[in-house]
């Protein structure tokens, strides 16, 4: 699971208002070298919820020096793009589990790939 | 991509394309290739482009891409006439023009040689510079390309040694298809028969690129052949230097045309020429009122031998340099030649195949995905879908979605295999609960398991409204879905979206599948409705007790009806149903 995909995900565990962002514990994060495209960084950056990023970055250690507050001009700052497509694309979760912030209902993450399956009683 | 575009002469081709797919290609060709004259029959579009082959040959929505020889009229016989004489009238309506055959086989020589020493990206025609790099990577990929003939030999030896006449059967079965319900045997059939004459073609191919210092001089065996054939040649530039100039001029025969700078090609680029005679087969296909005097079979035949006499080509069933497909119906007279050896549906990139490939790609095309889209597939399967629509957006950014651990395994093998990883992303979770925010998606693309090839646990057809309304709820304002359904699912969710819409006006035309001419620029008229006989006006359905027992009152009304169109997948069909949510 690369961050870009968490932070897409959210929650949905039956009375659970707030399923956001989840909380990653990593057992094993892998980092691959994935081409860099400014031109898809930029796009996807008005996309993020720019706090869950930085909060899973920090969790796995892998922030970097990113700012709290997403940079104005982002689109021309190659470097800072550069550090956004690193946590973004190039850091994966390959096992551990999301937990969610509400619930505390975990999901295991297996060869890279999060289970979010509920069970019938939690929909 | 444009720069590539008008690099070159103008060819008239034509591709093969599953029924309700035409209209994808039409506008694939005239968006991707700037292609001039397209013209749509059922099951083919025939088009003219000045787009390097290698950008032609990555057509998506095509099966297989032929250069067109000869488009005529049909051929009309009357009931009286002798077999003689049809035979006759056929061979000097088809075989008439000698400049037609030769310059198509030139022009298919040239294309050829593009496309073995094809990187688009590097060639700079017209420079020395350009010319010497175009000659080593040719050479680059021949030899890849070799090795791949070598290990496609180890499998095809067997039927290699299949004997003539059973190779001329199963020739003449292999020829051009139309019929959706035989595509997919067909093409099984395709893969093992293709493999010896086209493996072959290559080969012999090289044989001729190879031949670039000696081709002047002519081993002397073949000398007289030469010879006339340079005979030939002169009159086929005679015959284009008097020919019409302008370039809009497209209607007569692009080849013909095409060759206007042959006798310069010549000079140059001597490996280029084809050795004459040429050495060939002809697969036939013969429908309709001229079915009643020739089998397909009976109709090779008669072409081939009318071929070699008037040409003096050699016909070879077995081992041929090159194929023409000669397709005659009642409203069509269609000659080719195959330019690739696998179908272009054949994906490279793809691994495991899932949903038939022109299909995913005609999915994905309708869902108006820009860059920086999010787009979701919360049935992924092996993710064909996705991998057709990331091949052609490269700046957004793909999930996957699937319940089934083994697909999404192969779905993953998929993309890393497509060298996709960082476009999609792949997520275990049930279509009924998306764990995605509300609004945060743009474009939703499925390919609902029909039950035939997936047997799935939970049933479709009750699952289908909370399904629905799931993709609804994880849809932006003004985001897309695409769905492809069965015909039963697809009636189901029309019924469904006509109960939530009140007497909405999106009344549609209940229309028989005729499949014949429609004219692509009116997709509404083209909106099939499968189920007639069925209550289909969606305003005047007004029967809420159908309804399954999922009875949650999604907001459905917000998912507005744009088209819906039919396609076959092989042994049944399919609906692409779109829709865009619309503030409600």
């Amino acid at each position: 699971m690369k961050l870009l995909t968490h932070n897409m995900l959210t929650s949905h565990v039956k009375g659970v208002t707030k399923g956001y962002p989840l909380l990653i514990k990593a057992t094993e994060v892998k980092l691959n070298e994935v081409e860099f495209n400014p031109q898809f960084v930029s796009r996807m950056i008005p996309k993020l919820e720019w706090s869950a990023l930085i909060q899973a970055a920090e969790e796995l250690g892998h922030r970097q020096d990113l700012p709290e507050e997403l940079l104005p001009e982002y689109e021309k700052n190659e470097e800072f793009l550069k550090k956004v497509h690193r946590a973004l694309l190039e850091v994966e979760v390959i096992e551990g589990c999301l937990k969610c912030p509400e619930s505390g209902r975990e999901f295991p993450i297996s060869r890279g790939i999060p289970n979010m399956l509920l069970n019938e009683d939690e929909v | 991509m444009s720069d590539r575009i008008r690099e070159g002469r103008l060819v008239r081709y034509y591709c093969t394309a599953g029924n309700g797919l035409e209209r994808f290609l039409v506008d694939e060709v005239k968006r991707k290739l700037e292609a001039e004259n397209v013209c749509q029959i059922p099951g083919k579009v025939l088009f003219s482009s000045s787009a390097s082959i290698s950008a032609v040959s990555e057509l998506k929505a095509a099966e297989r891409l032929f250069l067109l020889l000869k488009q005529d009229s049909p051929v009309q016989l009357s009931v009286h006439t002798s077999p003689a004489k049809a035979a006759s009238i056929l061979q000097s309506k088809l075989l008439a023009d000698r400049n037609q055959w030769t310059s198509a086989v030139l022009t298919w020589s040239r294309l050829q040689g593009e496309l073995v020493s094809r990187r688009p990206t590097d060639i700079i025609p017209g420079t020395d510079l350009g010319a010497g790099k175009e000659e080593e990577e040719g050479r680059g990929d021949k030899e890849q390309r070799d090795e791949k003939e070598k290990c496609r030999m180890k499998t095809t030896k067997s039927t290699i040694q299949q004997t003539e006449k059973e190779s001329e059967i199963r020739r003449v079965t292999t020829g051009e298809e139309n019929g959706p319900q035989t595509l997919e045997k067909k093409r099984k059939r395709e893969k093992d028969t293709r493999g010896i004459g086209e493996w072959r073609d290559v080969e012999r191919y090289g044989e001729i690129s190879g031949a670039i210092g000696e081709a002047p001089t002519p081993e002397k065996k073949i000398k007289t052949d030469d010879e006339e054939w340079e005979k030939r040649g002169g009159s086929v530039c005679d015959h284009a230097r008097r020919g019409p100039g302008p370039d809009n001029d497209v209607d007569s025969v692009e080849n013909v045309r095409s060759t206007r700078g042959e006798d310069k090609i010549s000079a140059m680029e001597p490996r280029l020429l084809p050795r004459f005679p040429v050495c060939f087969r002809i697969s036939c296909k013969c429908t309709g009122s001229l079915s009643r005097f020739f089998s397909s079979q009976e109709l090779s035949k008669v072409i081939g031998i009318g071929l070699s006499r008037r040409l003096g080509w050699k016909a070879d069933l077995k081992n041929p340099q090159l194929e023409v497909n000669v397709c005659l119906s009642d409203d069509h007279c269609l000659l080719g030649i195959p330019l690739t050896r696998l179908p272009l549906a054949n994906r490279s990139y793809i691994k495991t195949t899932g949903l038939r490939s022109t299909v995913a790609w005609a999915v994905a095309s309708l869902a108006q995905i820009k860059p920086g889209s999010f787009v979701v597939d919360p049935m992924c399967g092996v993710g064909t879908i996705l991998i057709e629509a990331a091949q052609e957006h490269k700046d957004s950014c793909f999930l996957g979605v699937d319940i089934d651990d083994g697909q999404l395994q192969k779905a993953n093998e998929n993309v890393e295999f497509a060298n996709l990883g960082n476009k999609i992303h792949l997520l275990k979770a049930s279509s009924i609960v998306l764990p995605l925010p509300s609004a945060s998606v743009d474009a939703v693309l499925c390919d609902l398991p029909f039950g035939r090839k997936f047997s799935t646990k939970t049933h479709m057809s009750a699952n289908l409204p909370v399904i629905v309304t799931e993709m609804e709820r994880v849809l932006c304002i003004g985001g897309t879905l695409v769905l492809l359904l069965s015909p039963q699912l697809s009636c189901l969710l029309k019924k469904l979206l006509a109960q939530k819409s009140t007497g909405s006006t999106s009344n549609e035309e209940t229309k028989p599948h005729t499949g014949l001419k429609d004219c692509p620029s009116s997709t509404k008229q083209q909106a099939f409705q499968i189920h007639q006989g069925v209550k289909s006006s969606s305003a005047q359905s007004t029967d809420p007790q159908s309804e399954p027992q999922h009875s949650l009152p999604p907001p459905l009304s917000s998912l507005k009806h744009q088209a819906t169109m039919r396609v076959s997948l092989g042994a049944i069909d399919g609906l692409i149903h779109k829709y865009v949510k619309v503030d409600a």
